[in-house]
């Protein structure tokens, strides 16, 4: 038994699969089953395999644990042992909830690569059909040359994608709804987890110094939702809370923020007024400075626009935090030597780009922005309320538009008859002849013909058929030459692949072209390319016969 | 273009022009040519401040000799800037078409703050510790001290500036804040004062208020500028208060203690000095029996003392013989200060007028009124003879002796009022001193009476002719522009009710009321749901925005508004809320949108544009009226209709539409830029509140749209919305609102473009 050297990480007895009884192992890279008295399993997936695995509810009589496939294969297990069933699947699940995510990551990511290269290029995605589906070459063989270019090109896709922001209100999706006997749910899903954790690193901090080791998750959640830091309008009293220290480290963020000040010297407020009245003198009284006199409600009401305010903060820059690495570093370093000086000789730039926005009159000036073409529009009222499709479009620019007009305007009004240089008037009749209908030049025309005489479903399958025939003998000739055993081997397959292209594909198209009494020279072409291989198979071969003698 | 104004050529720098350009320098010229004053309305966004400054470089070019200087006042430090920047665009054009090379001088004077660039004085963050280390630095007897002790620290700028800056008047050019800081960083000259020396030469001076109408700063800034200058002050809409704050003093108890220390401090000193040094404070009795004014040379550098009155009311004789010694003056003040004392102890509200103040001052302590009026002065030459390095720590001494110069020189138009405690704290005793100053045109006349031309201008100027009546000035000219718009691009709505008919209104009885929050939180909620970007939301006043946000949050409605937009909120603190409004253009930009709730007469209200897409819709939530129950405030609306007849509603009406005008005002900044106006109060309805808003939003609210539900204001603006967001380009506008030079010059146009102005 092969997987005797495997490491078992975990077994169980009397688990039924298919009202078999069966012992069920958890290895190191499987997980496999066998029924009872027999070494060999039936059942063996590689965690790389399985999708995830579902659980029977608490409730349920029957104790099973049902694993899916990436393939939509499902297995089920029905943990059968009367006295520990349910701690047996438990284990199990335990296990499994560990190991899957450890082979999860590599495996869906090669298999989203995959399917979103199918989804996104048609033309793969029938070749897949044509070659993978109808068994000609198997899966790992079409991908094998694919997913080279795919590796290489991973990455770029990948970072292309935009970074997805976070929205504004997810606290606000998780208001709680009671439960009917005094008590409250609240919703959370990964993705609000994932959205606290983004906005709020400090709460994330805590959850990772906390969470397996000191609380459970839901303990974690429990706590969050009934601490001061998630109600801000309470007045942080108590400083047993796990969370006081977040909302500490909260403020010394926003104090850190607003100590940077800000870099659009126009909305410093604090630079606003030139000369500010000296203590004492204006209207005015100074705020009184005795912070006893806010009352609790007052506090409560500034802590709310406080929080406000930083959420927001950390919304924004949640969703901007890549980017702006980079500016980040150079405010710091203006920040670190902290000299109102330095700062004069970074402030200018900004300063003079943002002056010079402010007293632009756009209109008043010669317009000299690009042009644009204005929608000429009969019924504005069917423009704004009417539906819009929502498709992306691919279109030239109106610029390059107006410019190619304008440049054709601009030949035309320019061309002169150049009548010293013109073509002899034999030469110019025998073009004339050639160029009309009949003529010799015009005979390609015939073949458009092509177009109307063929049905387009057949036109579609051809198509097809030119698609798949091409893709086996890129690989057939990217076997040439052969110098490796590897090579020969492929060779020898690609052939055999080519036959049976011809035998299951090709000859019924023509079967079914002559059925129809189209003209059968459709497939002359795919035909001869697959003679051109064969007789370079041939030879091949016959060279290699007499170098073997 | 070049323009043919009545008859003057002016040089506007760009290729079209706004007719209501073309018809305020008309009314401008005329202003100048009459040598009066003028008050000018014309909408934000339409170029006001190029218009100006073509005409009157134009006109100076043209007169040098009938006007020598234009002093721009603006605001803050960025429409300052701005202004600058203006300039040199209209001084590039000029050299441009004529090929001459530019022989104007222009320049921007601001504070040490901005201007400092010496390495440690420029570092620290506040102005006041800015002036107060310049000043110990270069104080003209710390700089005498150095010649016999060179190790003392200087400031080698100002060192060098006066060792050779004075010689060579600074070449001619523009100059704004960072351009001065440049050149004097180059030469090693201070900049701050370069530019105060420069702008007695300049052609053209930017600068704040201030330096114009404080008095206790005009006197040393401005006081040499000549007397054909044409004055502008710009965004003029508030002026009347900046004038009352430069004149308003208040003392509390902390101010009276600080000031005892202080005044022991002198005593101590005097002490010390008498016995090392006797002739100096013999040289100072000395000079002030002789009356002798202090020479002005030399002495910049020390004039931060500058008399709190305006300089006409300033008494041209010698001090009087009470308080000509240092002690006696020490005494008297002493004195004094234990009578302030006495008089903060009471336990009711005291109100009085000058008059019977110094009446009791009299009877209590026998102080005369003389010696109060030479407080001030007299404790400026005690400080300058003792030589006294930090000057800002005497602010508390010097509050009390400018108090006293003010409450003896005028017997009108101020008040007395002290509260032993705040209103809404009746418990905790807090006792306040406000001396202020009721009527503006106390601090403006010197400006009016000096300078041949004044012109106020600003967006919003409504009702023009109160102007004139509370500043107490005879205008020569007074108009109000409307904007020209090819397409409405601008859309003030009135909202009444809420979709449940609550009538909607922040007037006190309701202010409490669920329904109305409710109504006005779903307003928000529908809003941020149809408008794209930026929405700027005012409140009446930041109490009523933290209970209005409060509640919000307690009805999940902030929650439903997050799903749109993001949320920010104007706090008191300058530098939280400057965060804020980053974060919120940030928002903006990237496209997420957000919303930024502020306040009404705030500092975001007043210095910030939200221009574009930082603000599509404005949302007025109520009518901001002053807090009304301020005592200081019924004594200056009781001395408003004693003087000027002006009735207590007319003007607390005309105080809070100019404030919610310019709240909406912030949105539109062109005529390619759109936004919505939405007025979510009911009595904005009432012909008496939407008499006073400008011209030119009044003439777009339609009565169809003066008491609108909810829903209907959601429906209009989307419609709106719609309009707005199709291409706009410079040919649907030219002919209409933007004009070509022959346009501009053809028979009609030159009709229409005299129906802009509108005169009252």
């Amino acid at each position: 038994m092969a997987s005797l050297s495997e490491e078992v990480l975990l077994v169980v007895k009397k688990v039924r699969q298919r009202k078999q009884d069966g012992t069920l192992y958890l290895m190191a890279e499987r997980i496999a089953w066998g029924p009872e008295g027999k070494d060999r399993f039936t059942v063996s997936h590689l965690y790389s395999d399985i999708r995830c695995q579902k659980i029977s509810p608490d409730g349920k009589a029957k104790i099973q644990l049902q694993l899916v496939l990436h393939t939509g294969e499902s297995t089920t297990f029905h943990f059968a042992n009367d006295s520990s069933a349910l701690k047996d699947r438990d284990a199990a699940k335990e296990l499994l909830q560990q190991l899957l995510p450890k082979f999860k990551k590599k495996a869906n990511k090669e298999l989203e690569e995959k399917n979103r290269m199918l989804q996104e290029d048609p033309v793969l995605f029938q070749l897949y059909k044509d070659l993978v589906v109808s068994q000609v070459i198997s899966a790992e063989e079409f991908w094998a040359n694919r997913l080279g270019d795919l590796n290489n090109a991973d990455p770029t896709v990948c970072n292309n994608k935009q970074e997805v922001g976070i929205s504004g209100a997810f606290l606000a999706d998780i208001r709680p709804q009671t439960d009917g006997c005094n008590g409250l749910r609240y919703n959370l899903t990964a993705d609000i987890i994932e959205s606290i954790f983004r906005t709020y690193p400090a709460v994330k901090q805590k959850y990772s110094e906390n969470v397996p080791h000191n609380l459970t998750e839901k303990e974690f959640w429990t706590r969050f939702f009934q601490s001061h830091y998630f109600h801000r309008d309470r007045i942080n009293t108590g400083t047993q809370d796990i969370f006081s220290e977040c909302a500490k480290q909260d403020e010394k963020g926003l104090k850190s923020m607003v100590v940077q000040g800000v870099k659009n010297p126009l909305v410093d407020l604090l630079s606003l007024d030139d000369k500010s009245l000296d203590e004492g003198y204006g209207v005015c009284t100074p705020p009184s400075t005795s912070s006893s006199s806010r009352t609790v409600k007052e506090s409560s009401n500034a802590a709310i626009i406080k929080r406000f305010n930083h959420h927001s903060a950390m919304v924004l820059a949640a969703g901007s935090r890549k980017g702006e690495a980079p500016t980040d570093q150079a405010s710091e370093t203006s920040s670190t030597d902290g000299n109102s000086r330095d700062s004069d000789f970074f402030q200018p730039p900004v300063k003079k780009v943002k002056l010079q926005e402010a007293i632009e009159y756009e209109d008043l000036q010669r317009g000299n922005g690009p042009k644009t073409v204005a929608l000429n529009l009969k019924k504005s009222d069917r423009y704004a309320h009417g539906p819009v499709p929502l498709q992306s479009q691919h279109y030239t620019t109106s610029q390059d538009i107006i410019n190619s007009v304008n440049y054709i305007r601009h030949e035309m009004a320019n061309y002169k008859p150049n009548l010293t240089q013109v073509v002899s008037s034999t030469a110019a009749s025998s073009a004339i002849a050639a160029l009309s209908p009949g003529g010799v030049l015009m005979l390609g025309g015939a073949q458009q013909a092509i177009n109307q005489m063929v049905p387009t479903e057949v036109q579609g399958e051809l198509k097809h058929l030119y698609a798949a025939a091409e893709e086996l003998l890129r690989h057939f000739w990217s076997c040439f030459p052969v110098n490796t055993p590897f090579l020969e081997e492929k060779v020898m397959k690609m052939k055999s692949n080519l036959e049976r292209f011809q035998m299951t594909k090709l000859c019924p198209f023509q079967e079914k072209i002559q059925r129809q009494y189209l003209s059968t020279n459709l497939t002359g072409h795919l035909e001869e390319m697959l003679q051109t291989a064969y007789s370079k198979f041939h030879i091949w071969q016959t060279r290699r016969m007499m170098r073997k003698t | 273009m070049k323009l043919n104004i009545e008859g003057l050529l002016v040089y506007f720098p760009y290729d079209y022009i706004y007719p209501e350009q073309y018809s305020y320098m008309l009314e401008l010229k005329r202003t100048l040519d009459a040598k009066g004053h003028g008050v000018l309305e014309m909408p934000s966004g339409t170029g006001k401040t190029i218009s100006l400054l073509s005409l009157i470089v134009a006109y100076q070019k043209a007169f040098p000799l009938e006007v020598t200087k234009l002093i721009y006042c603006s605001r803050t430090v960025p429409e300052i800037e701005k202004v600058v920047e203006e300039l040199r665009k209209l001084m590039e054009f000029y050299c441009k078409q004529t090929g001459e090379s530019n022989n104007f001088l222009a320049l921007a004077l601001s504070s040490r703050k901005n201007l400092c660039i010496h390495p440690e004085v420029s570092a620290l963050r506040f102005g006041k510790e800015v002036d107060g280390k310049c000043h110990s630095l270069t104080a003209s007897y710390v700089r005498a001290q150095r010649h016999s002790d060179p190790n003392l620290p200087a400031c080698r700028f100002f060192e060098e500036f006066d060792a050779v800056g004075r010689q060579v008047p600074l070449p001619a050019g523009i100059y704004n804040l960072d351009d001065l800081k440049d050149f004097g960083r180059r030469k090693g000259w201070c900049p701050y004062y370069l530019a105060r020396y420069a702008i007695l030469h300049a052609n053209i001076v930017v600068y704040s208020y201030h330096y114009l109408l404080d008095p206790k700063i005009a006197d040393m800034v401005s006081k040499e500028l000549a007397k054909k200058s044409v004055v502008v002050f710009d965004e003029a809409h508030n002026i009347d208060n900046v004038c009352i704050d430069s004149m308003s003093v208040n003392i509390t108890r902390r101010t009276l203690d600080r000031c005892q220390n202080n005044v022991e401090t002198l005593q101590n000193t005097i002490h010390k000095i008498k016995e090392t040094d006797a002739s100096k404070l013999k040289e100072e009795y000395r000079r002030l029996v002789e009356g002798l004014k202090e020479a002005n040379v030399a002495r910049e550098t020390d004039v931060y003392l500058a008399n709190p009155v305006l300089p006409d009311e300033i008494l041209q004789e010698a001090v009087p013989g009470t308080i000509r010694t240092a002690e006696h003056f020490v005494g008297f003040l002493k004195r004094f200060l234990e009578y302030l004392k006495s008089r903060l102890r009471v336990q009711h509200v005291v109100q009085e007028s000058a008059p019977q103040f110094l009446k009791d001052i009299f009877d209590k302590v026998c102080i005369d009124r003389k010696p109060l009026r030479f407080c001030a002065e007299r404790l400026q030459s005690l400080l300058r003879t003792l030589e006294i390095a930090d000057v800002a720590d005497f602010s508390p001494v010097t509050l009390i002796s400018n108090f006293a110069t003010l409450v003896s020189t005028y017997s009108q138009g101020f008040t007395i009022i002290i509260e032993p405690f705040e209103d809404r704290t009746p418990t905790i005793a807090n006792p306040v001193l406000h001396f202020s100053c009721m009527d503006p045109s106390i601090a403006i006349k010197p400006v009016f009476q000096r300078f041949q031309s004044v012109v106020i201008t600003s967006g919003t100027l409504s009702p023009l002719d109160i102007y004139p009546r509370i500043l107490d000035f005879r205008p020569v000219t007074m108009a109000s522009f409307t904007m020209t718009l090819a397409r409405t691009c601008l859309c003030p709505l009135i909202v009444g009710r809420g979709n449940d008919q609550v009538a909607l209104s922040s007037k006190f009885e309701t202010r409490e009321d669920f329904a109305v929050i409710r109504n006005y939180g779903n307003l928000l909620l529908e809003m941020s749901a149809i408008v794209p970007d930026g929405i700027v939301a005012f409140f009446t006043s930041y109490v009523y925005m933290e209970n209005i946000v409060a509640s919000w949050y307690e009805q999940g409605i902030l929650e439903n508004i997050q799903r749109n937009k993001l949320i920010f909120i104007e706090t008191p603190d300058a530098a939280e809320t400057s965060m804020a409004l980053e974060k919120y253009q940030e928002a903006c930009e990237n496209g997420r949108g957000a919303i930024l709730l502020s306040v009404a007469r705030g500092k975001v209200s007043e210095g910030i544009d939200f221009v574009h897409h930082f603000g599509r819709a404005v949302i007025m939530f109520g009518v901001p009226y002053v807090y009304t129950q301020s005592r200081i405030l019924k004594a200056r609306l009781e001395y408003l209709r004693d003087q000027f007849q002006i009735r207590e509603n007319d003007f607390l009406t005309f105080d809070a539409m100019r404030h919610a005008a310019q709240c909406v005002g912030r949105a539109i900044r062109g005529k390619t830029d759109y936004g919505l106006m939405i007025f979510a109060d009911k009595r904005y309805a009432r012909a008496d509140k939407r008499g006073k808003l400008p011209r030119w939003i009044q003439e777009h609210i339609s009565d169809g749209s003066l008491n609108l539900t909810v829903d209907e204001t959601v429906q209009l603006s989307k419609h709106f919305l719609r309009q707005m967001a199709q291409p706009f380009r410079q040919e649907d506008q030219l002919g209409l609102s933007l004009l070509t030079l022959e346009q501009l010059e053809s028979e009609e146009m030159l009709q229409k473009i005299t129906q802009i102005a509108h005169q009252t």
